[in-house]
């Protein structure tokens, strides 16, 4: 049953991205406005399970505000949510955001330079303004 | 072309917890460092987000799962959508009490990550051994059979590009090619702006260099479609 404490809380949901910086982008933006959001307002859920039909994870997807990060155009997360049920209420895109950057080194798969954090920031702060703003309404 | 063998890794993409975060670093230290030459590997979500083939990866390749928990969702997803694996790997067991000091966001990540993403990596790099010397090469996929259409399957192909009379490498060209060709994208000066649009999406390109490079995308686009052609005109 869903928790009632739980009810406005929004999930962000990153891609799995594992070949370019923009799914490490993704995930660290996701962790970024979970803190600055805290557990009350946000969480965020492994993608995986939904990929592997996990009840209790599809349940709060349905239930739940989702907001998906993705890396790549594959759009992984918020095809996986939206075939779990879930509404994605934000697709956040993690490559439009690299074009407000063009030129820049934004770091690996696995390691952000100090401009690649510089961009997680940037998307986590969206995002964090984005639930916050709905949480008003 | 010789057969070239590749082991596949699915990595849980397990973003709660560290462990997912450890088993994609570990991951991507084989694909890089230890066995760059011998694997592959793809964002497991791609089985349900992605088209068929993604989903034939485990069967064209010996595969092996990394979890970072017991629900096992790279071995159970893997094994639904694409193919039994080969090997299964749970850090929860491998790597146990050192888990606890381990951070799923690397801004916080310290000396229990490292050495928990290097005892992984090296266990990891040891099955892919094992399957190797296990399997026999004609068994294995070529490494041009291998281009499915995720850039993160394998080390990113490179491609170089003419542009102003300088060579520009533009990492995943012949995979963005592949990718439109397959799309049925013809040729000709009618796909520039979408070759543009893809290509910048992983290169920078400066406004100024737009036409420069609006030219050359066309030109090399062309003559990929050109060899495409002319390969499959050509009898097995």
């Amino acid at each position: 049953m869903q928790d009632a404490a739980h009810t406005n809380q929004v999930l962000l949901i990153p891609c799995s991205g594992i070949g370019k910086v923009h799914g490490l982008i993704s995930r660290e933006a996701v962790y970024k406005a979970t803190d600055i959001l805290g557990p009350d307002q946000a969480d965020t859920v492994c993608l995986a399970l939904l990929v592997t039909g996990d009840p209790q994870t599809r349940q709060k997807v349905q239930e739940q505000s989702c907001i998906t990060l993705d890396g790549c155009p594959k759009l992984c997360a918020q095809k996986n949510v939206e075939l779990s049920g879930g509404k994605v209420g934000q697709a956040v895109r993690v490559y439009d955001t690299l074009k407000r950057h063009r030129g820049g080194k934004f770091g690996s798969p696995t390691a952000l330079t100090e401009e690649g954090w510089g961009v997680v920031d940037e998307i986590a702060a969206e995002v964090a303004q984005t639930v916050r703003a709905a949480a008003t309404r | 072309m010789a057969a070239v063998a590749k082991v596949g890794i699915i990595s849980c993409s397990g973003e709660e917890l560290p462990a997912g975060t450890i088993s994609r670093l570990a991951t991507r230290r084989v694909l890089e460092s230890l066995r760059p030459q011998s694997t592959v590997t793809l964002c497991l979500p791609l089985f349900l987000a992605g088209e068929e083939q993604e989903r034939r990866f485990a069967r064209q390749h010996p595969t092996i799962t990394v979890d970072g928990c017991d629900k096992l969702c790279a071995k159970r997803g893997t094994e639904t959508y694409s193919g039994q694996v080969a090997c299964s790997l749970n850090l929860a067991e491998i790597l146990g009490e050192r888990l606890t000091g381990c951070h799923r966001s690397q801004r916080d990540s310290g000396k229990a990550d490292e050495q928990a993403v290097w005892m992984a990596a090296e266990r990891i790099a040891a099955e892919v051994d094992e399957l190797l010397a296990a399997a026999p090469p004609p068994t294995l996929v070529s490494l041009e059979a291998s281009t499915v259409g995720c850039a993160c399957s394998r080390p990113s192909a490179e491609g170089a590009l003419q542009v102003d009379g300088k060579t520009v490498v533009i990492n995943g060209l012949p995979l963005i090619f592949d990718r439109l060709h397959r799309k049925g994208v013809e040729p000709g000066n009618g796909c520039a702006d979408q070759l543009l649009e893809t290509v910048r999406i992983y290169h920078a390109i400066e406004p100024g260099e737009e036409g420069a490079y609006r030219e050359a995308l066309v030109a090399s686009y062309q003559e990929f479609c050109g060899r495409r052609a002319s390969d499959e005109a050509t009898p097995a």
